[in-house]
């Protein structure tokens, strides 16, 4: 196979073969409760120098609880999978927890910028969609896939990709490697205790990511019964099989929003953009992460009920999201 | 005669709602993208599927817009199908998708786009933004290419500080050379004064038209690299009641995604 030009990002890349044994040794078929509070769930699914995606956005649905716990635990050098990310890595890097982020949307204010220009996190350049492939080609248990963007670009020169010449057209083709993340954190609308889970609305790549990871930490805000599942197997956004660990985090997006539970705190979210410097950060880290010890007490204290139920009373788009 | 007064985002949103047609499809890039769609779907496109990287296709969005989401109940509201970011792309990468809308940083004469960094090297930037997104897709894969970006003169350089979605590369054919889909590529810059094409030969970038009251000089001075007027310099209205009027009071009535330098002109 000729290659025609190829990125000098490094990858963080396994053998599909290894991955298939990975599966094979490590992920149960019988149906077992899993349900673990995000603090045992982090200390045991999360471990330093793991590769770690999430889905969705800042926004919408992301696993922010799970991200704060992960900060308080203090893990070290993650590799993270930026993709639709506002400011997840802005709070890891500034938290010391991540030292390389694969870019799709590498974050947004001046911390995570600057974080970067000043070599404090390394980055490696890719596109949302070419990650959303590679975590497909991981979840396909191919080696890569083919795509027809990011020639022409220094994203690429700057990416893992390679470009070759494909065989059945003649014409250069871009590959990517597929991404089989550590870990894979996912927060959904509905779960039950075995790790069966519902996502209600769009998502990113939770399926893919899901079948792709090592390691699946779902949170949930709602647990329902297992017979639910059977009920209504369309709904099904994730089989138990792949999941490890079930988190019940009614909540666990906050400050982001969960579609037709509760509305994103816009102006929480301004405040964590608005970080620019290092002292910032760790004043915000210090008062909303390590200064609780752990999302309940963060909700009762940082938050308040009466925030929350105002964030409840916005969700008033209900359609579509059962 | 009245004159109308206007910021020039207002008239950049304004301009971008104008080029969109009916009965198509347009992948929506983050920020200014998603407010021009609405505005456009509000006023002469009701047809118009929008589709976004996370999923959405064809919503019909609720306002006001909610500043900074992307996949929010609002935005998503009423749509023909939920979906995942791997088929949104697949219907961009099968050339169902008209228009890519997306906005950038620099742009250079052959609409090649930095959304990535400015300055410095790749690994210590003088200053590092988000980087692609999902805008190299679209730039990639749909069939005309729609760049929204405020005319400030320094945005428009000979060379990019760095290549994050592709335009026409170096000049004609070079996107089919490199292996990107045939016959895609960038077809309007349109920016907060004035509207640019790429002429059909040589693929460089020129102008089309400028807002009412302006000289082509005023546009084009300081401008990193030298764009040609088109034969027939087209005049752009300044942005009318009825569009002022939904974007204050529907899509953004905070003000906060509008707000920009003060214009006015000829109505």
């Amino acid at each position: 196979m000729e290659v025609l030009l190829e990125g000098r990002a490094p990858i963080r890349f396994t053998h599909p073969d290894d991955f298939r044994e990975w599966v094979r040794t490590h992920k149960r078929r019988e149906p077992v409760e899993k349900l673990l509070s995000a603090r045992e769930a982090v200390a045991r699914y999360v471990a330093d120098g793991d590769y770690l995606a999430y889905d969705f956005s800042s926004l919408t649905r992301g696993p922010q609880a799970l991200v704060r716990e992960i900060i308080r635990q203090r893990r070290r050098e993650l590799w993270v999978c930026a993709e639709f990310t506002l400011h997840e890595t802005a709070l890891l890097t500034g938290a010391g927890c991540c030292d390389r982020i694969d870019v799709g949307f590498l974050g947004y204010g001046g911390y995570i910028g600057r974080a970067v220009s000043e070599g404090r996190v390394r980055v490696c350049e890719w596109t949302n969609g070419s990650l959303a492939v590679r975590m497909l080609a991981g979840a396909r248990g191919v080696p890569f896939l083919p795509v027809r963007n990011l020639l022409a670009t220094d994203t690429l020169l700057q990416s893992g990709a390679k470009v070759i010449r494909d065989p059945f057209t003649g014409d250069p083709v871009c590959l990517v490697p597929a991404l089989n993340p550590d870990v894979f954190l996912c927060h959904v609308h509905q779960a039950d205790l075995f790790g069966n889970a519902r996502i209600f609305g769009t998502n990113l790549f939770a399926l893919e990511a899901a079948t792709a990871a090592k390691k699946v930490i779902v949170s949930t805000e709602e647990i329902i019964d297992p017979g639910e599942i059977r009920q209504d197997p369309a709904r099904t956004t994730i089989p138990y099989f792949l999941v490890d660990a079930v988190v019940h985090l009614p909540f666990g997006a906050y400050p982001g929003g969960v579609p037709a539970r509760y509305e994103l705190d816009l102006e929480h979210i301004d405040r964590v953009n608005a970080i620019q410097d290092d002292a910032a950060m760790q004043a915000y880290l210090e008062e909303y992460i390590y200064g609780v010890p752990d999302h309940e007490t963060f909700l009762e204290r940082k938050v308040g009920w009466g925030r929350l139920k105002a964030l409840i009373r916005r969700a008033t788009v209900r359609e579509g999201y059962h | 005669m009245a004159t109308v007064e206007f910021t020039d985002t207002e008239f950049m949103i304004c301009a971008a709602a104008r080029l969109l047609e009916d009965g198509k499809t347009v992948f929506v890039g983050w920020g200014m993208p998603q407010v021009v769609t609405i505005l456009a779907e509000r006023l002469y496109t009701p047809h118009l599927v929008q589709v976004f990287e996370f999923g959405a296709v064809g919503p019909r969005s609720l306002t006001p817009f909610v500043r900074g989401t992307m996949g929010g109940p609002t935005n998503i509201y009423r749509s023909l199908q939920w979906t995942t970011m791997n088929w949104a792309f697949s219907y961009a990468a099968t050339g169902y998708i008209d228009y890519g809308m997306i906005g950038a940083l620099q742009v250079d004469p052959y609409g090649n786009i930095n959304s990535t960094l400015l300055g410095g090297t790749y690994e210590h930037p003088a200053r590092r933004f988000p980087g692609s997104g999902g805008g190299n897709e679209v730039a990639s894969l749909c069939w005309k290419t729609i760049i929204v970006l405020k005319h400030e003169p320094r945005r428009f350089v000979e060379k990019l500080d760095f290549v994050t979605s592709p335009g026409y590369g170096d000049g004609n054919g070079s996107r089919e050379r490199a292996g990107l889909p045939r016959g895609t590529g960038p077809w309007r810059v349109v920016t907060s004064k004035a509207l640019f094409g790429f002429d059909g030969e040589t693929k460089r970038m020129r102008l089309l038209a400028v807002l009412r009251g302006l000289r082509p000089e005023e546009i084009l001075e300081g401008m990193g690299f030298e764009v040609k007027p088109a034969g027939s310099l087209e005049e752009m209205p300044p942005p009318g009641e009825e569009e002022l009027r939904l974007l204050r009071e529907e899509i953004d009535p905070s003000g906060i995604i509008i707000r920009g330098e003060k214009m006015r002109a000829v109505r």
